[in-house]
């Protein structure tokens, strides 16, 4: 019992980090990035790199994080900001870029599996079940991302004006806002996350070209369902995480590996705003 | 003695003539091809030809009608897996093999009726139809996945007794069928129904207020795109013997996007070419240069979308044009031909009546008890300080999901909760305050939509001629766009595209039009025209109009009764002068409370 509460903790905290980056830059740009798999990637292979060069296996956090913040701000120029007017074309392109740097990472890294370590190893009781430390690390890491995206939004002057870009653009220009200016930062910083996400999911599974594929969809169907509010993307992934988990458990794991998309799509049928608070 | 006049030709159909060659040409070229081609190219070129099938619905449902799909794999995958499972579980026979097909067709049938009627509900976001085609392939592949030795799970089925006829044949069929469906589209798409779907694409509002079920249009095509793509993945797992869950996948599903970018979306034969030289020059690289071939797909993708997004076709059409072959072609629109009213007998004694309206925001009280009739050949206009809630009080009569209370006739009707289509069968028209046209179609396709209520668009033809209702030919004539019929839309000035609106409306025959400041932005010329148009209208037809201006003048000249709508209430209800006379308007629009609160 124990057990699966945690496990739908876990699972909920690790859907968070991978949508995190994917919602900011919904949320500003009200663009869906389907390159979110492959910063995933870059992200994974990131952390491999750093455990090459011998760097410490927490420092691999942060260096993913800037890999993709870099390579994100890079994409902004190049391909997105033709594309603000274009959502629909937005999805092909960044979809287009993620074949891209999924053939270019299987020529520099090869097609194999790899494995990269975790910075913490071991278990820890935890009120009579025996739990990775490092899933449980991951909910305390979900926790203070969230909070400093959080602070981030609504405690500095970058946060006062990418909540004025959000709600009204072309209001947020007239009051003399860079609204190009919050866009670059937004992608770019959800390109950060996402990668740094990529490099915190690596230790429970391993590094192969197509990694963040198979997190892409249930990505997008949490971020649609929660629309631009955090507590909503944590309340979303708690639910649906959380069915998944007991599906998963109880009924069978091909039903559980479709409870997100599904839940989400019946959810959207229902209620177009989905689980938005507000 | 005078001679008998020759009889007046059909119109040559130069474009058509072209698609027939062409359509002759290839079916030439399917003929000749195992003959001169070497049997490992055959072989692909079949595969290539039914991918390009697949690539046709994806142009039909995005190029044309703006439906992005990413799941029309999954519906290839259902046709491919009638045939495989049939094939292995019951043995072939020519029974068994129609059985499948029937099957087959029903199923993706189905589930693309499903899906459409999932994605096409009134008030659904525009976005989740992509979000329910990716759900879709993920979860026909799980369930494939999930089959166990029944659908023979990640591997699939394979070394089943299929159809036993020579490769030759195979690609007879498949490029006979490849080619046969392209020219019948193209022939669909280009009749006059056929452009309702671009209608759809271009301004889905607006065709829903000229009365079209947009929703019901697009599941039809759904299913009818789903059907046609399990037809090619039945022919695919009959030919290969192969079939596995990766078919109905969604990576296969946005390979068949790229396939309709590249070639060129909404143009059919973009695609079709897309497909099938991707698809071969793929067979032939990918042995040996597999990820140096898939970096440039993909980066050429990027690249088309960002820079080129008409694809392959767009090029070359504008180098067509550039060296001087093709022209812009904007020949001579079709003659207008009056149509007599359709006459719904004797005239009701009520046009329009709303009783007790209201709409709420939340705590928000926008209208509140708003009740008044309207009779037949009345020009009511509302006026109101800004924030009075007089567009808000055009929603609501307009479509019946805006309100919050209270009800509405429209010619004796009650509207329910209806949208804005069944109120325009009950005789609604309703004009938006900014010009709400198709940027992309003809003034002449435009005024077709708006007759497509009245008169059943051709599947096959385009109408040499453009049937209107007086009041709408009038329109067009009094304001010179009948010399402008072949002319895009998008090309008009916006006096221009608010008489078109204005003709559209008119063309749907209405009882009651609703104007929301017709004059907006118009010169005084062209004010006073449309002021004279809709008293005669009124006048000559009996035709309801209500309309919302702030041009006060405007209003004393043309109304013959007026509403004050203050703070979301009718504070006045009476002829011009009655209005235009009171002390309550003026301290109305003065801002004077206590004058107000004195009334």
């Amino acid at each position: 019992m124990t057990a699966q509460i945690l496990d739908v903790l876990t699972t909920a905290a690790m859907l968070f980090i991978v949508c995190l980056g994917l919602q900011i830059v919904y949320g500003v740009m009200r663009i869906i990035n389907f390159a979110h798999a492959a910063f995933l990637t870059i992200g994974g292979y990131s952390a491999l790199v750093a455990a090459q060069l011998g760097l410490n296996p927490w420092l691999a956090l942060p260096f993913a994080g800037l890999v993709g913040l870099v390579l994100g701000a890079l994409v902004e120029r190049l391909i997105v900001r033709p594309l603000y007017a274009r959502p629909l074309d937005a999805i092909l392109a960044t979809w287009g870029l993620g074949i891209v740097i999924g053939q270019l990472v299987t020529i520099g890294f090869g097609r194999e599996v790899q494995f990269v370590p975790s910075p913490v190893q071991g278990t820890v009781e935890v009120a009579g079940a025996t739990y990775s430390l490092y899933r449980l690390l991951l909910v305390l890491g979900a926790g203070l991302l969230g909070l400093a995206v959080a602070a981030l939004l609504s405690g500095t002057r970058f946060g006062l004006v990418t909540r004025a870009v959000i709600m009204n653009e072309s209001l947020a220009e007239g009051l003399g806002i860079n609204s190009g200016l919050v866009r670059f930062a937004c992608f770019s910083v959800g390109a950060g996350l996402a990668s740094l996400a990529g490099a915190a999911i690596t230790p429970l599974s391993s590094v192969d070209p197509n990694m963040g594929v198979p997190w892409l969809v249930g990505a997008f169907m949490l971020v649609m369902v929660s629309g631009a509010s955090l507590r909503s993307l944590a309340l979303a992934t708690l639910l649906l995480g959380g069915a998944q988990v007991l599906i998963s458990a109880y009924a069978s794991p091909v039903l559980g590996g479709l409870t997100i998309v599904v839940l989400a799509a019946v959810i959207l049928r229902l209620r177009p705003k989905g689980l938005a608070l507000d | 003695m005078t001679e008998p006049l020759p009889a007046r030709e059909a119109p040559a159909d130069p474009a058509l003539r072209r698609a027939a060659l062409l359509f002759a040409a290839t079916l030439a070229a399917v003929a000749a091809g195992p003959f001169v081609l070497d049997a490992y190219t055959v072989n692909i070129l079949i595969r290539a030809l039914l991918y390009a099938v697949v690539a046709l619905t994806v142009d039909v449902l995005w190029g044309y009608t703006g439906i992005l799909t990413f799941g029309q794999s999954a519906f290839f995958g259902i046709g491919a897996y009638a045939a495989g499972l049939a094939f292995t579980h019951l043995g072939f026979s020519p029974g068994v093999a129609v059985l499948a097909l029937v099957g087959g067709i029903a199923a993706a049938g189905l589930v693309g009726a499903l899906v459409g009627w999932l994605a096409f509900g009134y008030g659904v976001t525009p976005i989740y139809v992509s979000v329910i085609t990716l759900v879709l392939p993920i979860v026909v592949t799980q369930l494939l996945f999930s089959g166990g030795t029944f659908t023979g799970s990640s591997s699939g089925l394979s070394g089943f007794d299929t159809l036993d006829i020579s490769i030759e044949a195979w690609f007879w069929l498949a490029g006979g069928a490849c080619a046969t469906l392209t020219f019948l589209a193209w022939i669909a798409l280009r009749s006059d129904a056929g452009r309702l779907l671009v209608a759809i694409r271009e301004n889905e509002g607006r065709c829903q207020y000229l009365g079209i079920d947009t929703a019901r249009l697009k599941i039809g095509l759904m299913a009818l795109s789903a059907a046609v793509a399990a037809v090619a993945g039945y022919l695919y797992a009959g030919f290969t013997d192969v079939i596995a869950p990766e078919l109905a996948g969604f990576v296969f599903g946005t390979q068949i996007v790229i396939w309709v970018a590249l070639g060129g979306r909404g143009t059919l034969i973009g695609p079709v070419v897309g497909a099938v030289v991707i698809e071969v020059v793929s067979a032939y690289l990918s042995g040996e240069l597999p990820y140096v071939w898939n970096l440039v797909i993909g980066a050429v993708f990027v690249l088309v979308i960002v820079a080129a997004p008409g694809g392959a076709a767009a090029m070359v059409r504008r180098l067509w044009i550039w060296t001087g072959r093709g022209r812009a072609r904007a020949g001579p629109g079709p003659a207008i031909e009056v149509v007599p009213a359709a006459g719904g007998g004797p005239l009701p004694d009520e046009a329009l009546a709303l009783e007790d309206v209201s709409r709420r925001f939340g705590s928000l009280a926008v209208l509140q008890g708003v009740s008044f009739r309207v009779r037949p050949g009345e020009l009511l206009s509302l006026v109101g300080p800004n924030g009075a809630g007089k567009t808000t009080l055009m929603r609501c009569i307009a479509d019946g999901t805006e309100r919050s209370g209270g009800g509405v006739r429209i010619g004796g009707h009650a509207v329910g909760r209806g949208p804005p289509a069944e109120c325009v069968a009950y005789g609604l028209g309703r004009k938006f305050q900014t010009a709400n046209v198709f940027d992309g179609l003809t003034v002449a396709e435009s005024l077709r939509v708006a007759r497509a209520r009245r008169e059943t668009p051709s599947l096959w033809r385009r109408s040499a001629t453009l049937r209107l209702p007086a009041a709408a030919a009038r329109v067009v004539a009094a304001t010179g766009l009948d010399e402008r019929l072949a002319d895009e839309v998008v090309h008009l000035s916006h006096g221009l595209k608010q008489a078109l609106e204005l003709a559209m409306v008119l063309a749907l025959e209405p009882r009651v039009v609703l104007l929301d400041e017709p004059t907006a932005g118009l010169t005084k010329p062209e004010r006073t025209l449309i002021g004279t148009i809709l008293t005669d209208l009124v006048a000559s037809e009996r035709l309801c109009v209500v309309l919302v201006e702030h041009d006060l003048d405007f209003v004393r000249q043309i109304s013959s009764r007026i509403i004050v709508l203050h703070q979301g209430r009718v504070a006045l209800d009476g002829s011009v002068a009655e209005v235009v006379g009171s002390e309550l308007v003026r301290s109305i629009y003065a801002g004077e409370p206590q004058a107000l609160a004195e009334a």
